[in-house]
């Protein structure tokens, strides 16, 4: 599928946590096709800048605007994969995905075989390795038709072979109209991406 | 599949998966109900007498029970902030949540207080009176509990200090569940009580969702 063209416009952001400046008077406009790496330190505040435009944490300064509109009303665009499991333990891997993202059966079940969890839509996810949990929260970005994906550290205990398929998938939305944001450690190989630097405010 | 339905299937998915939390806050109201005539002299009149107070305050405490972490895991897996990019506004779908739990944690609890008052022989006409208001107060204590369960999510010690925050929004509920048993045993009219303590939860039902969410916000707002 094609998305409609799609932006976030951030002006003169800046938060402050704990009587510490994360950052100030960030400024950036992101479109359609575009893929941005926020990095950075441990505690730098990538975490922070990424649920702030997510909608999760209140705008302390500035504005976020989302296909000119203000972000609270365009929540439903954005799909959040946090750091968090995203996953309730005591649910099987189908019912997990069938309440988030309200697709149908043979979607789940072919957006997991995507992440490599085929047969396992009957497991529970408590029965899971901590990897296989990650791509079953993983596997929302194979049925869910939002433009803009916020990933925080989605490469997290990910073998080298879903590296390679998240990267793809990555890939294919941008260049089906998608926006992608994510923070990772890792340099990802096979990404054409921007980097934001953050942690350089005194 | 609407979100509602897809709310109500992932609760009952969840109380097949931990069907302890439904049973319980049950053996709990039972042994509390079960204690009472040991520790007291096993004397029919004194028991039937206090019976219906002792259920009614084990039923609450019970449901305190079940309550007091309705949020808490959804919100350590990250799964409840995921509420938050469903279409439907957060108080709305708190709402079912608390609707749901009502049904499916609260309503068992009512049901089998009958057991535990003829467990304590309390008279029949008592005993309607006090299921009569057990229905009508329940949605009331539910909100408030859940009210108090969303302002500690943040909190390690989450449980007892929700109790205690709500604590004045319950006494008033107590008070009027209370006047309304004296009355049944009396044999007087307990419609203007009974429908004090319908508005009572009605207006919970009504405000107390958007407060949850505000709640719920303030605390997802908070964390990492």
């Amino acid at each position: 599928m094609i998305f409609e063209p799609a932006q976030i416009e951030i002006s003169e952001l800046g938060c402050e946590r704990d009587d510490r400046l994360l950052f100030e008077n960030l400024s950036m406009k992101l479109e359609s096709g575009q893929i941005l790496r926020v990095a950075g330190p441990n505690g730098a505040g990538k975490t922070t800048l990424l649920r702030t435009i997510a909608g999760l944490f209140d705008i302390q300064e500035g504005e976020i605007r989302v296909n000119r509109l203000p972000l609270k009303e365009c929540l439903d665009q954005i799909l959040y994969i946090g750091h968090k499991p995203q996953v309730t333990r005591d649910l099987t891997v189908l019912d997990n995905l069938k309440f988030l993202t309200g697709a149908d059966e043979a979607r789940l079940k072919s957006a997991l075989g995507d992440v490599g969890l085929k047969g396992y839509h009957d497991s529970l996810v408590k029965e899971l390795s901590q990897g296989q949990g990650r791509r079953c929260a993983l596997a929302r970005l194979w049925c869910v038709e939002a433009p803009i994906w916020i990933l925080d550290e989605p490469y997290t205990a990910l073998d080298v072979e879903m590296v390679e398929t998240l990267d793809a998938q990555i890939t294919s939305h941008v260049n089906a109209g998608g926006i992608c944001l994510f923070t990772t450690h890792q340099l990802p190989q096979q990404l054409d991406y921007q980097t934001l630097e953050l942690g350089h405010v005194d | 599949m609407s979100i509602e339905k897809r709310m109500l299937a992932r609760e009952l998915k969840l109380i097949a998966a931990r069907p302890g939390d439904i049973f319980k806050p049950m053996w709990f109201l039972m042994l509390v109900i079960s204690m009472v005539p040991l520790a007291l002299a096993p004397d029919s009149d004194l028991l039937a007498e206090i019976g219906s107070a002792m259920i009614w305050v084990a039923t609450l405490l019970a449901l305190l029970l079940n309550t007091e972490h309705l949020f808490q895991s959804d919100f350590s897996d990250g799964v409840l902030e995921q509420w938050l990019f469903l279409d439907r506004p957060l108080a709305w779908l708190v709402g079912l949540k608390l609707i749901a739990h009502w049904l499916f944690h609260v309503l068992p609890l009512i049901l089998i207080t009958p057991i535990a008052g003829l467990m304590l022989s309390v008279p029949t006409e008592v005993l309607f009176a006090l299921l009569a208001t057990l229905f009508v107060a329940t949605p009331a204590l539910t909100c408030f509990s859940g009210l108090g369960a969303a302002l500690t999510l943040g909190s390690s010690r989450s449980g007892i200090l929700g109790v205690l925050v709500m604590m004045p929004l319950f006494v008033p509920v107590v008070i009027l569940a209370a006047g309304v048993l004296i009355r049944a045993t009396d044999g007087s009219d307990t419609l203007p009580l009974m429908a004090l303590l319908g508005a009572f939860s009605v207006v919970a039902a009504t405000l107390v969702p958007i407060a949850v969410s505000a709640a719920i916000r303030l605390n997802i707002g908070g964390s990492n």
